[in-house]
């Protein structure tokens, strides 16, 4: 017996969801694909796992209308959805043997005894467990609960996948390993997969698609590789990887392109729609070059912080811009604190934002490392 | 080593001296009555020595009763156990947030009412004439004639279930509310519905608390005296009430402890289980 694939796509329609008069998601509208796996990314409380929960059925929507493939299930209840979810703590029932675990919603489902079995063993076969079906989730380390977890949501061979934070009780390590299997699991059986979760390298890691969330709304939506390399404003730029928001000034634009100054440098950026005047650029950490000296060219700094990480160093530069947050491949070469640099910036990690919000809902502040 | 030993002398000397008072108190107040009235069951009053005839004077007398009581307890525990989970059910499961925050509410309120004072107010209600059958009569389902008292073992029976149903559901609410709500949406989304998740995933997981709750509850039951003698003091009656006749109308000390014995080793039984569980928890009872 082999699991198969019911994936169905997940469409919002200008979903609301309302506490009173807190407004967790607000006129939400995305699509997600069949087989795709998007990720909900966002700082605590901008409304992602509420929407999932969405999805899911444990919420209900106050305005809008949700699509499970054709099916609106707008006010279907989560028992008559067809989706599966992996919880933050897994939820494994604790008076149950992992067969048990993995084999109850196909008991509920009234799947007969013999078939609940097979699919059962099939599941954690998918994932690595098969020895350990008479186990108490006890007796089980939390690695191992988490793939229970995902083989039980996995075993009803659900039309939608969902993973509310399903990394956060694991340490470094295994969450790395983890997260590349459930990534595994996913494409081979080509599930349609909602991921939520605030770790923006995990996003980017798992992610055919990531959703950005910001105060209850989409912030911005893309590839992994969209939204790293072309942040819609600067609260994106700052939440998926690190980003020195700076401001410079837009001098003219000819088609694709604009020339902007910054400080005392001029590059020619992709326009993005930028008028003449004032604007705000992300600069990547990786994507600013340090040379030794103060006579080379580029903007003068002075190296005010040095950190080593083994792989590369980390340098806080003063700079006629403000403070710039740097990550360097280098390690051979050091710079010390109090030394003279010349810092240039690569074309690629350099973008014109819109800066429309200037608040960054708590996500993290590079220059604050 | 003289030193050594002296100081672990003290120790012990100390040691024993901080938990007298605690001993004591349990000993005069609790060891010595229950003692006393264990050895009175088995003493022959007026000719001195061990006997076992006021145990067959009581069983003469009041086998029935001690079935009775056995009866009433037993089933009044069953009953109990079944309201306190629906409460508690529908405290953690219910979707009617209205109706969820007014059960909160009333549940409780028999908690605070003396057990006599139960008794009296069920006498007011249960009776020929009380208030239900003015109610059933006044809404037409009934005739005068057709109504009967439940001022019977009936009465004490739905006494000791409202009186006592709170306290249970109190403490089965109480656990069901720190079980990890994720397990039971989980169990949602993995297709049951609110009864299926109440039996499979909800009760086994807070047992222990139902077992330790309808135990104390039983105890409670056992010693009792209100409200058996208030709404049922005809035979067949519950124990209690027969040890106060057998002390205040003939002061037969020996029968009634006798009857007491027969009450502990009921009791007695219940305790042991309960100690099981603490036990098997790994923790105190």
């Amino acid at each position: 017996m082999t699991m198969t694939s019911h994936a169905a796509s997940v469409r919002f329609e200008n979903v609301t969801k309302a506490y009173g008069a807190v407004v967790a998601v607000d006129r939400v509208s995305f699509t997600i694909e069949p087989g795709q796996l998007v990720t909900l990314l966002g700082p605590s409380g901008c409304g992602k796992t509420t929407t999932l929960r969405l999805i899911a059925g444990l919420e209900m929507a106050t305005d809008g209308k949700i699509y499970i493939g054709e099916n609106d299930v707008t006010k279907l209840p989560v028992t008559d959805r067809d989706v599966s979810m992996v919880f933050q703590s897994y939820a494994l029932f604790p008076h149950m043997s992992v067969n048990e675990n993995v084999g109850y919603g196909l008991k509920v489902s009234g799947v007969k005894k013999r078939e609940a079995q097979e699919r059962s063993q099939e599941a954690l076969r998918l994932v690595g467990l098969s020895d350990l079906g008479e186990r108490m989730p006890a007796a089980l380390s939390g690695g191992q609960q988490q793939r229970v977890a995902v083989a039980r949501a996995l075993v009803l061979e659900p039309q939608v996948l969902l993973f509310d934070e399903p990394l956060s009780n694991l340490d470094a390590k295994l969450r790395r390993r983890v997260r590349e299997e459930v990534r595994e699991i996913q494409q081979n059986l080509g599930l349609t997969t909602v991921y939520v979760t605030h770790d923006q390298e995990e996003a980017l890691a798992v992610s055919d698609r990531i959703v950005v969330m910001k105060n209850a709304a989409i912030a911005q939506e893309g590839t992994p590789r969209e939204l790293y390399d072309n942040p819609a404003d600067s609260f994106v730029a700052d939440f998926i990887g690190d980003a020195n928001i700076v401001e410079g000034t837009v001098l003219g634009s000819g088609g694709e392109t604009a020339n902007v100054r910054i400080g005392s440098l001029e590059l020619e950026l992709p326009c993005r729609s930028a008028a003449a005047g004032p604007a705000k650029i992300a600069i990547r950490p990786e994507a600013i070059r340090l040379s030794a000296g103060d006579h080379g060219a580029g903007m003068r700094g002075t190296v005010r912080k040095a950190t080593y990480l083994g792989n590369h160093l980390e340098y806080t530069i003063e700079t006629e811009i403000g403070q710039l947050f740097v990550s360097d491949p280098h390690v051979e070469s050091p710079a010390a604190p109090g030394d003279a640099v010349a810092v240039q910036f690569e074309r690629r990690g350099v973008t014109l934002i819109s800066d429309q919000t200037g608040d960054t809902n708590g996500a993290p502040e590079p220059s604050a490392r | 080593m003289m030193t050594l030993h002296r100081s672990l002398r003290d120790e012990r000397v100390w040691s024993f001296a901080l938990v007298a008072p605690a001993l004591l108190t349990v000993g005069l107040l609790f060891i010595y009555p229950l003692g006393f009235s264990a050895v009175s069951a088995f003493s022959a009053e007026e000719e001195g020595g061990w006997t076992f005839a006021n145990f067959i004077k009581a069983f003469d007398l009041y086998s029935n009763d001690i079935l009775f009581t056995v009866v009433i307890v037993s089933l009044s525990t069953v009953l109990i156990g079944v309201f306190a989970i629906a409460i508690g059910g529908y405290l953690t499961l219910g979707e009617n947030l209205y109706a969820v925050a007014i059960l909160k509410w009333l549940y409780r309120w028999p908690l605070f009412i003396p057990f006599i004072v139960a008794a009296q107010l069920m006498r007011t209600f249960l009776a020929k004439n009380g208030l239900m059958n003015n109610l059933i009569v006044g809404s037409g389902l009934l005739e005068p004639l057709q109504t009967q008292s439940f001022l019977d073992w009936r009465g004490i029976v739905i006494t000791f279930v409202w009186k006592q149903t709170p306290f249970v559901a109190l403490l089965v609410a109480g656990a069901m509310a720190s079980l990890d709500r994720s397990m039971i949406e989980s169990a949602r989304n993995l297709g049951a519905g609110r009864l299926r998740i109440l039996i499979e995933i909800i009760l086994p997981q807070v047992r222990p608390t139902i077992v330790v709750a309808l135990i104390l509850s039983f105890v409670v039951m056992m010693s009792v005296l209100s409200v058996p003698i208030m709404i049922n003091a005809q035979t067949p009656t519950m124990l209690t009430v027969d040890m106060a006749f057998r002390i205040n109308a003939y002061g037969d000390y020996g029968v009634a402890n006798a009857l007491g014995f027969i009450s502990y080793l009921m009791t007695g039984v219940v305790a042991w289980i309960y100690l099981r569980h603490g036990v098997r928890q790994g923790g105190s009872p």
